[in-house]
């Protein structure tokens, strides 16, 4: 299967074993893992969805296992941040929407803010960086 | 690898049950029965459906996880939180260092907290008795070489073991809230890399 690297193409030596497998654990969990929640919640601050479309909607710009995504919509259930209602389908059989509750609004407007945030900043310091190395 | 919708259910399946409810278990299984459906009906083949879907296997563990920590939330005992920090072991290798070392050491320090509490608990009323008697001068026993200074002594040793007994109470609990949040954010967070496990 082919795996997308996060790393760095360019670095000249390349982490090798276990060390490399450590390295490529921790840049998932920074990078996939964390951002799948906010994702998922501003997905479903535009529209109600039900589970199949959700997990096209994430998995059509982030590569990620598509299954990992209902153990986290239950969770967010759990948590209170999203209901479920059963709708009929066009071929028949109901389908399961997932909808924001009021706090879920409220978590996604606050991780959306911190993500902006957090993205201006890293945005412009790389940009500062690659002004200085012309 | 599976290859066809009965192979993913099943697997998850199997890897579930005993474990979580079967209510639970049925309303999981029936989001991927679910899935898989509105998947045909896009004109996707099974094999390329399990192929997105990733491993049943990591799906297990993060429900599993996930549910053993919500108990653990729920009833508060030592078996509870155990298995919650073994589920979560599974999630990935770094939580061997993250989740079940500082785990185990904080048991061996509460644990020490309350042998040494209990000990001064029952020696120091121990002690206290051999000092009354000895000031009394009807002790057949010179426990103490200044049985005054043991009476206060003693007094002393058994209120530090109350004391050590009840803050060990308190410090347990902050330390399994702590810990029942620090499970929930890592179960959020931490994520096998694909394809390696």
């Amino acid at each position: 299967m082919a795996r997308p690297s996060l790393r760095n193409p360019h670095r000249r030596v390349p982490l090798a074993g276990p060390v490399a497998g450590v390295q490529e654990d921790l840049m998932n969990v920074q990078f996939k893992k964390g951002v799948l929640e906010i994702c998922v919640l501003s997905v479903l601050a535009r529209r109600d969805c039900y589970g199949y479309e959700l997990v096209g909607e994430i998995s059509k710009r982030i590569d990620i296992s598509e299954g990992t995504i209902y153990p986290l919509l239950r969770r967010l259930r759990d948590e209170g941040l999203v209901t479920t209602y059963l709708q009929e389908s066009e071929g028949g059989a109901p389908r399961k929407y997932y909808r924001l509750t009021g706090t879920g609004r409220d978590r996604e407007r606050e991780l959306r803010d911190e993500w902006m945030q957090f993205a201006t900043s890293v945005n412009a310091i790389l940009a500062e960086v690659t002004h200085d190395a012309e | 690898m599976t290859q066809n919708e009965q192979d993913y259910i099943g697997s998850l399946k199997s890897a579930l049950s005993g474990t979580i409810p079967d209510e639970e278990l049925q309303d999981i299984l029936s989001d991927y029965t679910e899935h898989f459906r509105a998947g045909r009906e896009e004109g996707r083949t099974d094999e390329d459906l399990c192929r997105a879907l990733g491993s049943p296997m990591d799906v297990a563990q993060e429900i599993r996880a996930s549910w053993m920590v919500s108990r653990a939330e729920k009833n508060r005992s030592c078996r509870n939180i155990w298995r919650a920090v073994l589920a979560t072991i599974g999630l990935g290798l770094l939580n061997l260092i993250v989740v079940l070392v500082p785990f185990i050491l904080l048991t061996l320090v509460l644990l020490i907290i309350l042998v040494v509490g209990a000990v001064c608990i029952v020696f120091g009323p121990v002690a206290f008795v051999l000092a009354l008697l000895q000031t009394a001068g009807i002790s057949f026993i010179n426990f103490w070489l200044w049985p005054v200074a043991g009476v206060f002594f003693s007094i002393g040793i058994t209120s530090l073991g109350l004391l050590l007994v009840i803050g060990d109470y308190y410090l347990a609990r902050f330390f399994y809230h702590l810990g029942i949040r620090w499970l929930k954010w890592n179960i959020r967070m931490i994520r096998k890399a694909e394809g390696t496990a």
